[in-house]
């Protein structure tokens, strides 16, 4: 198997010497790669492929045998409420929430650029990245609660400067409150992310904006935001596939914590474990793998548009 | 005479000067401009709260419930008066289970994480260094992996796991951690390795290490960085890993911390225990703020390498 | 146009209690080339980046014309200037590139164009509106920064070494085309560089500076020929002027076992017996080795136009070659490595100096 590859490589090489080296070195790739992408197919590409084909079948689950329906379950799940919320619920969260913690980061870079203690608000505000969703969604839960005279601490906050208490964690109310615990925790990520590009503009490009007289927003208009293009296209990307994954946080601080939350919170990640392993009722392997496809649907269509959408000329300094 | 006389002041003696504390800023930047000010004062605001919400959860997780919704920022006060202050982690590590977990959590996560890169680690050398042709093209094919929702898995390794009796089982939970880390370690170490200088390998060639020896004896201890970067990284996520817990661990005794936690949710807010539910999130959070109050800059610049570049 | 003005200007660095410019007085004429020139770290950028207002002023004044600038925002300065980067943008055109600031400041588009029109006209850029930086060679990318100083019409350019990034040929070339152009425009001009063959070549005149404190400021012809103390006599002149150590026994000091002759002023100026002798290259007479300074050609550096003569010799001099005497002699003599010759300076090529101050004695 090893000289399949390799052989046809030799023959280009025509120094001996180094060729013979690079023969050697070149008989280390399968068994170097090998194991990690054998894992790789085996637990995420195959599984994959297994979630397309039984997105078509309707199943349900262990002691069921999976049935071909063709397009039956995508035809269901169009008519479905749970699923409309939770599809518009997710691209909510990628664009609402994407938009918010971009706007924020650039804030941010324009503020920090030049700011003294700069290094410090970046590592406060990176930290909620490593700390579990599922965590923070209780946190979340628990400064947020609504219960007449024992409030959370922010409805605590908001009665002692006079203010009602509001039920944010409602239906009606918890998508945008999710919206807005999403952009206040991932902030950070993408502040460090575009502060790393902001920072490597030479110096020298905001002093000639300083002599032609440019006001901040202008220099981070001409100068910031053309210069750091790329990066953002890639934190872009990052967003995406990140927000579309969303479940945890959502699913602690909208509903009761071990059972689905009401269906108007739903996001395409608790449908899909909703329709498998949630508690309720019984399993729907076959919608669950739909809604699997959707997802990964979503998030291909996502990042082709944002890549063409962000395309340019690669920059030189 | 010596050369030192070119050295001396030449022309004027300097006149004594006292330098100000502090130079003045250049002229432009001096005008405070309002947007400015703003702009500095919510940063400021934003990482005060956020400095904030760390205090109130660690105080909180010494205080009664009571202390919790009536004193959000007060010093916890009544279980220290009680002689009990650790009595919310105490509940936490025995009653909900959080001590088996974290010893689960510690193990699983260990493991896990080192396996993940000794796996990686030569796949990511052998698509950078080993000059095989569509080594670009095998290295994206790995990287959209992550890119991959893990919803998208779940189905499919529920079944097949179960098959092997692997659900609900540690080691299969093991087994999925490795895997599905692949993709985004082997990205991470190919950046590290294509980083090292090309002469290194043909050094160690010309002196007659073999390609093997060149590996272990050269490249890995050069990119030691990044393998720690590597494994501290798939320690993080790993030890917040709650969907996959979620799905394929159901017994307590096999439980993470993370998975404990969400379990722990529901029956902790029936019955108002939210000083140790308060303690269970303390309990995950705080060894993460403990390594990253240690390893901040080397966190922050491994995640977001990838972009960067 | 406008005549700069720096009034005791002083700068200084966080945690350095020495200023990196100290107390510098200059005027600068109207239309005039100014070059500042001096080693690294002596101060010259930081003047500039003063006068432009990127750094502030700590103490002290300066003044464009008759307005005092210490407090104004760069825009406000009527000033433009050239970095050592050039400092383009990569993402714009050339066009865009000199035109940014006059887009900055909100002229009309069509006088903008035609404007960047004319500065490409004159720097030979037209072909190249379109591209961008990275398509551009070096010399191109020079003056599109040169174009984008010259649109905004201003009272005084700042060049902060234009020409450190460019290879030496074409170094040469620029350094005549930057001069000439100025000399056009008229506009008053600021130039730093470390260079000192820059310096004398373009300025009107050039102010040396060490250490943040200016050592003279002359036009070329004056530094040259009188420079007023040990480093500029050092700095100034390629190769470096002989600089030997004497003592002065009534009115003549010794060098080499020969007499150099001072005037009564000069003795009276002496603060000390310790005097420096310097001599040019050029400012030597070769003779026979029992008629001068001993010395020994070591190094015979042949330019076709002149002869470089690198000496040992018995006597010592002051700086780091501290037995070496540079001698220049016509092209293509017949000087060979191991020749032996008497060194004795010309009449009127000997500068004196006081050894204890570096200050230059009077004439």
């Amino acid at each position: 198997m090893t000289s399949t590859v390799t052989a046809p490589e030799a023959d280009e090489q025509h120094s001996s010497a180094s060729g013979a080296h690079l023969v050697r070195k070149k008989r280390l790739f399968f068994p170097f790669f090998l194991p990690a992408v054998t894992l790789y197919v085996l637990f995420l590409v195959v599984p994959t492929i297994a979630t397309v084909v039984l997105g078509f079948t309707s199943w349900a689950g262990a002691g069921d045998t999976p049935r071909f329906i063709g397009i039956g379950n995508y035809a269901e799940l169009m008519g479905s409420d749970s699923f409309r919320y939770a599809f518009l619920n997710t691209l909510l969260y990628i664009v609402v929430g994407g938009v918010g913690t971009f706007l924020l980061a650039f804030l941010f870079t324009m503020v920090l650029r030049d700011m003294r203690g700069g290094k410090i608000v970046r590592a406060v505000l990176f930290f909620p990245n490593i700390v579990a969703p599922v965590a923070l969604g209780m946190f979340f839960g628990i400064i947020l609660i609504f219960r007449p005279n024992r409030q959370g601490l922010v409805n605590h906050l908001l009665e002692s400067v006079g203010v009602d208490a509001v039920k944010f964690l409602a239906p009606e109310n918890v998508t945008w409150v999710v919206t807005a615990c999403l952009i206040w925790a991932s902030s950070g990520f993408y502040i460090t992310i575009l502060m790393a590009a902001v920072d490597r503009i030479p110096p020298y490009l905001y002093e000639d904006a300083d002599i032609a007289g440019a006001t901040p927003w202008q220099k981070f208009r001409n100068v910031t935001l053309p210069l750091t293009w790329d990066v953002i296209g890639v934190a872009g990307v990052l967003w995406t596939i990140s927000a579309i994954k969303i479940f945890e946080l959502v699913f602690v601080l909208a509903g009761p914590g071990t059972y689905s939350p009401q269906i108007r919170a739903w996001t395409l990640g608790i449908y899909v474990f909703d329709r498998s392993f949630g508690t309720a009722g019984s399993p729907q392997y076959g919608m669950a793998c739909a809604a699997a496809v959707v997802m990964i649907l979503l998030v291909s269509v996502l990042v082709v548009l944002l890549r063409r959408l962000m395309r340019r000329d690669t920059i030189q300094f | 005479m010596s050369s030192t006389v070119e050295s001396k002041p030449a022309v004027a003696v300097r006149p004594v000067r006292t330098p100000p504390r502090k130079p003045k800023p250049a002229p432009g930047s001096r005008g405070f401009s309002p947007l400015r000010l703003l702009g500095m004062i919510f940063v400021w605001l934003f990482t005060a709260v956020n400095v904030l919400v760390l205090y109130w959860l660690v105080s909180a997780s010494f205080k009664t419930p009571i202390e919790i919704f009536s004193k959000p920022f007060a010093l916890p006060l009544q279980w220290f008066e009680r002689g009990d202050p650790f009595r919310n982690f105490a509940y936490a590590w025995n009653n909900a289970g959080f001590g088996h977990a974290f010893v689960v959590t510690v193990v699983l996560v260990a493991v896990s994480s080192v396996v993940i890169v000794l796996v990686s680690a030569p796949a990511a050398y052998a698509l950078s260094r080993l000059g095989v042709r569509g080594s670009n093209g095998l290295t994206n094919f790995v990287a959209i992996g992550m890119g991959i929702p893990f919803q998208t898995v779940v189905i499919p390794l529920f079944i097949g796991m179960g098959k092997l009796g692997l659900t609900n089982n540690l080691f299969g939970m093991f087994l999925i951690y490795v895997a599905l880390s692949i993709p985004f370690t082997v990205f991470l170490l190919t950046g590290f390795f294509k980083s090292l200088p090309d002469e290194l390998e043909e050094a160690a060639a010309i002196d007659g290490a073999s390609p093997f020896r060149t590996f272990f004896a050269i490249m890995l201890p050069l990119t030691r960085g990044g393998l720690i970067t590597a494994l501290i990284l798939n320690a993080i996520g790993l030890w917040n890993e709650t969907l996959l817990a979620i799905v394929f661990l159901n017994e307590n005794a096999n439980f993470t911390l993370a998975r404990a936690l969400f379990s722990f949710y529901g029956a902790a807010s029936y019955q108002s225990e939210y000083g140790g539910l308060i303690a269970g999130v303390a309990i995950v959070v705080l060894p993460m703020l403990v390594l990253y109050v240690l390893l901040a800059r080397r966190i922050i610049t491994g995640l977001t390498l990838g972009a960067g570049k | 146009m406008a005549t700069v003005t720096f009034d005791g200007t002083t700068r200084y660095y966080a945690g350095n209690p020495v200023p990196a410019v100290d107390g510098l007085d200059l005027e600068v004429a109207d239309g005039e080339f100014l070059v500042l020139v001096g080693p690294s770290g002596c101060g010259k950028s930081t003047t500039l980046r003063m006068l432009a207002g990127l750094e502030g002023i700590d103490d002290g004044a300066i003044r464009i014309g008759d307005r005092d600038v210490t407090n104004l925002p760069p825009k406000d300065r009527d000033i433009a200037m050239v970095f050592q980067n050039y400092a383009l943008y990569p993402h714009m055109t050339v066009a865009d590139n000199i035109g940014f600031h006059l887009k900055i400041a909100k002229m009309p588009k069509a006088e903008r164009l035609e404007r960047v029109r004319e500065a490409a006209e004159l720097l030979d850029l037209t072909p190249y509106l379109d591209r961008k930086p990275a398509k551009l060679s070096g010399g191109q990318r020079q003056r599109v920064a040169m174009g984008r100083a010259i649109v905004r019409r201003p009272q005084v350019f700042c060049m902060d070494e234009p020409l450190s990034n460019l290879d030496a040929k074409l170094r040469v070339q620029t350094r005549t085309q930057i001069a000439s152009l100025q000399r056009r425009l008229g506009v008053t001009t600021i130039y730093v560089t470390h260079d000192q063959v820059e310096a004398m070549t373009m300025g009107d005149r050039v102010a040396v500076l060490k250490d943040g404190l200016l050592q003279q400021c002359d036009t070329p012809i004056g530094l040259f020929g009188k420079p007023a103390n040990l480093f500029v006599a050092g700095f100034i002149g390629s190769p470096a002027m002989n600089l030997i150590p004497a003592t002065v026994e009534g009115d003549s000091a010794r060098v080499g076992g020969r007499p150099v002759q001072l005037t009564r002023d000069q003795v009276s100026a002496l603060t000390s017996p310790s005097v420096v002798v310097g001599v040019r290259p050029e400012g030597w007479r070769i003779l026979s080795p029992a008629e001068g300074i001993e010395a020994t050609v070591e190094v015979v550096e042949e330019l076709g136009s002149d002869q470089y003569l690198y000496c040992s010799s018995p006597v010592e001099q002051i700086g780091a070659d501290a037995n070496q005497f540079t001698v220049r002699a016509p092209g293509m003599s017949p000087w060979q490595r191991g020749d032996k010759l008497g060194l004795a300076p010309e009449t009127g090529a000997v500068h004196l100096f006081d050894a204890e101050t570096g200050a230059r004695l009077p004439d």
